[in-house]
């Protein structure tokens, strides 16, 4: 008993060791059974961004879209994001989906929308070929912020390439042959884009089965693409790309595209459309390289064979000050609805350059990733700079700040542009 | 006299002679896992804080140079796959919905562990063996990589003699820095006849403070088709697991 009582100013340490290794085996203890594949699944994230837009009132596009409405420098809006991924499998058949609904709000109005995303079935009788049917997002190309041979999908928003965005209803197959060799692979994709009154209504002119397919090679470590997608409701097409690391640390990419027969609206200063038509080529030349201290660079160039060149802008933003100078309602429709088609687009030039700076656990910060990212319209100079903050050390939440900052002069890309600066953060929470 | 003192010194010098370091790093190789496999792996971050960050990834390795590693949990990573071809390494992300080229050294994690680890091929697929030496109760093996694209440009690769299994490794850059230091514990049979480390922890001089651990489950051996390994399969590999 005696022994006992002198070991007793021992016990709080003797219950740390036992309360550490209780803790130790914890850490280290490991059973897969847990992960085992399930016939349902559901994941996803809600989100909560809040966006601080200071306008540019003497823009372009700010007067075109605040037309007829009260005048305002600034706007602050919140938008709720709910975004649900699912799959229900059954044998060698998969339904998968994904659904994207959104709540906004700011000091003009109150909007929401509910969009599926992706709704897909997909057979696997071998792992050679794989058949789908339903709305699915193929995304095509190599570039990062752009692609140009992105045919059947909708247009990437190059301030956010890597966000989910709404596929097409359409019938697609995977066939997959490892040759061996220098060809390491091929897979052919063909696709089948039916346009309807209610089907794809956004992708071109109803009424259309639009074929495409894409070739992929492996071949001697290079990744390259041969696209196409044939006449139907929208002009054909047909392009490349390529993709390859010249060493470990340094990988370079290049897209082109031809669009035959493009027609193109052009607008001269009084608001007189012309069509001009011809074949459309568009490049796009990348890399991406990481240094030993974790710092990424991605850096574009991209020539857009369907964009307006600055002499070819010019006109449409001098229709608009006409239009405004006069108060002539009908050039300021005839502006609205220019407006609203190729030259409103969120990149209507023909040259763009892009830079991304990313710089992974700064400050010592593990998860903590800052960014720059530049976008500049290489003909009239106007650019924008997004600084950007990024944590990723809470788990299952993303926090990311990011400010806008758009700098142009008169008739130019960025500088005509609705907004002079944008704030916005948001918190994305996974599960 | 002098035969036989000669004799005596070839027989001293004949085991050292024998070590052959390439046969030990195929055996290590063969004895951490089959040549074929697949795999569940838990990856813990440890920050100096004590604060953790856990993945889930299943695995599948088929030969020498295919890895495919898709990514269970946490949440906000789940359905990335990583795909290694030699040393072609790819990402994809099902919400980006195509696949990146990424490199060895990155982390998709953001872990000590890189994607070298992570998609990590047989040792003597990247590394020849320069020097292998005999220690009381290792073989010390010094490895050199094959080209410059390999993710380490030296090992130093501490073999249990009996078991011939690492146990520990230290990994260099170019100029001779210290990149990281592996560490494999916790033998366990993972039936058929699979008896490799269950643990392996990483500390790097780079990362002062943090930790990196990863977990092996589930380890068996494989029959996998080519196909598999391409970047069309990358978004459907889930559907693969039993």
């Amino acid at each position: 008993m005696k022994r006992v009582r002198g070991l007793r100013p021992f016990w709080p340490l003797v219950l740390l060791v036992v309360v550490a290794c209780a803790q130790a085996a914890e850490e280290y203890s490991f059973d897969s059974s847990a992960f085992e594949k399930k016939p349902f699944e559901l994941g996803g994230y809600a989100q909560l961004k809040q966006e601080d837009f200071s306008f540019n009132r003497g823009a372009a596009f700010y007067r075109l879209a605040n037309f007829d409405q009260p005048q305002r420098d600034r706007l602050d809006r919140t938008t709720a994001t709910l975004q649900l991924a699912g799959k229900l499998r059954q044998g060698i058949g998969t339904f998968d989906f994904r659904t994207n609904s959104d709540l906004q709000r700011d000091q003009l109005a109150r909007d929401h929308d509910n969009t599926v995303f992706e709704a897909a079935y997909s057979l696997r009788p071998d792992p050679g070929l794989t058949m789908e049917a339903g709305k699915r997002v193929l995304r095509w190309g190599k570039g990062y912020a752009w692609n140009p041979i992105g045919f059947v999908e909708r247009t990437k928003d190059p301030n956010d390439p890597e966000l989910a965005r709404e596929g097409f209803a359409m019938a697609d197959a995977d066939l997959i042959f490892n040759p061996g060799g220098n060809l390491q692979t091929v897979a052919f994709t063909p696709v089948l884009l039916p346009v309807g009154k209610d089907v794809n209504g956004d992708f071109g002119a109803s009424g259309h089965l639009n074929p495409a397919a894409k070739l992929y090679l492996l071949y001697r470590d290079t990744d390259i693409d041969l696209a196409w997608q044939g006449k139907g409701s929208r002009p054909a097409r047909y392009g490349m790309d390529f993709s390859r690391n010249l060493v470990s640390n340094f990988e370079i990419h290049g897209e082109w595209a031809r669009i035959l027969q493009f027609t193109k609206p052009v607008t001269d200063r009084a608001g007189v459309v012309t069509s001009e038509t011809g074949n459309a080529d568009s490049t796009l030349l990348g890399l991406r390289y990481l240094t030993a201290r974790d710092t990424t660079y991605i850096a574009e160039y991209y020539r857009n064979g369907t964009g307006y060149s600055a002499a070819e802008a010019d006109p449409f933003y001098q229709l608009v000050d006409t239009a405004f100078a006069t108060g002539n309602s009908a050039l300021v429709q005839k502006a609205l609805s220019l407006s609203q088609g190729s030259y409103g687009r969120p990149n209507p030039g023909q040259e763009y350059v892009y830079f991304r700076a990313q710089q992974k656990d700064a400050l010592g910060i593990v998860y903590f990733q800052p960014a720059i990212t530049a976008m500049m319209n290489w003909q009239d100079r106007s650019y924008q700079l997004t600084p950007e903050l990024l944590y990723t050390g809470v788990k299952n939440l993303d926090l990311r700040l990011r400010l806008f900052l758009l700098h142009g002069g008169a008739s130019t890309d960025f500088g005509e542009k609705q907004n002079s600066r944008k704030l916005e953060f948001y918190a994305r929470y996974y599960f | 006299m002098k035969t036989l003192l000669g004799l005596m010194l070839c027989l001293v010098a004949l085991p050292a002679a024998a070590i052959d370091g390439q046969q030990i790093l195929a055996k290590v190789d063969r004895n951490l896992e089959p040549e074929s496999y697949e795999a569940y792996r838990k990856l813990i971050d440890i920050q100096p804080d004590g604060s953790k960050k856990e993945y889930v990834l299943y695995s599948m390795k088929k030969g020498r140079d295919r890895v495919v590693a898709l990514f269970l949990s946490p949440p906000a990573d789940k359905g990335r796959v990583t795909l290694r071809l030699e040393d072609n390494m790819w990402l994809y992300m099902p919400e980006v919905g195509r696949p990146i080229r990424i490199t060895s050294l990155q982390s998709v994690t953001g872990s000590i562990f890189n994607n070298a680890d992570i998609l990590r091929i047989d040792y003597g697929a990247e590394y020849d063996v320069e020097t292998a030496e005999e220690q009381k109760d290792a073989f010390l093996l010094s490895l050199k990589a094959k080209t410059g694209e390999v993710a380490y440009d030296r090992l130093k690769m501490w073999v249990d003699r009996q078991l011939l299994l690492p146990v520990t490794i230290e990994a260099y850059a170019a100029s001779g820095l210290l990149l990281k230091t592996l560490h494999f514990r916790d033998i366990k049979d993972f039936g058929g006849g699979i008896r490799r480390p269950a643990t392996l922890e990483t500390d790097s001089p780079l990362y002062k403070g943090y930790k990196s651990v990863m977990l092996w489950s589930g380890l068996k051996k494989g029959t996998f088709r080519d196909e598999i390994f391409t970047l069309n399969y990358l978004p459907r590999i889930q559907e693969l697991r039993k």
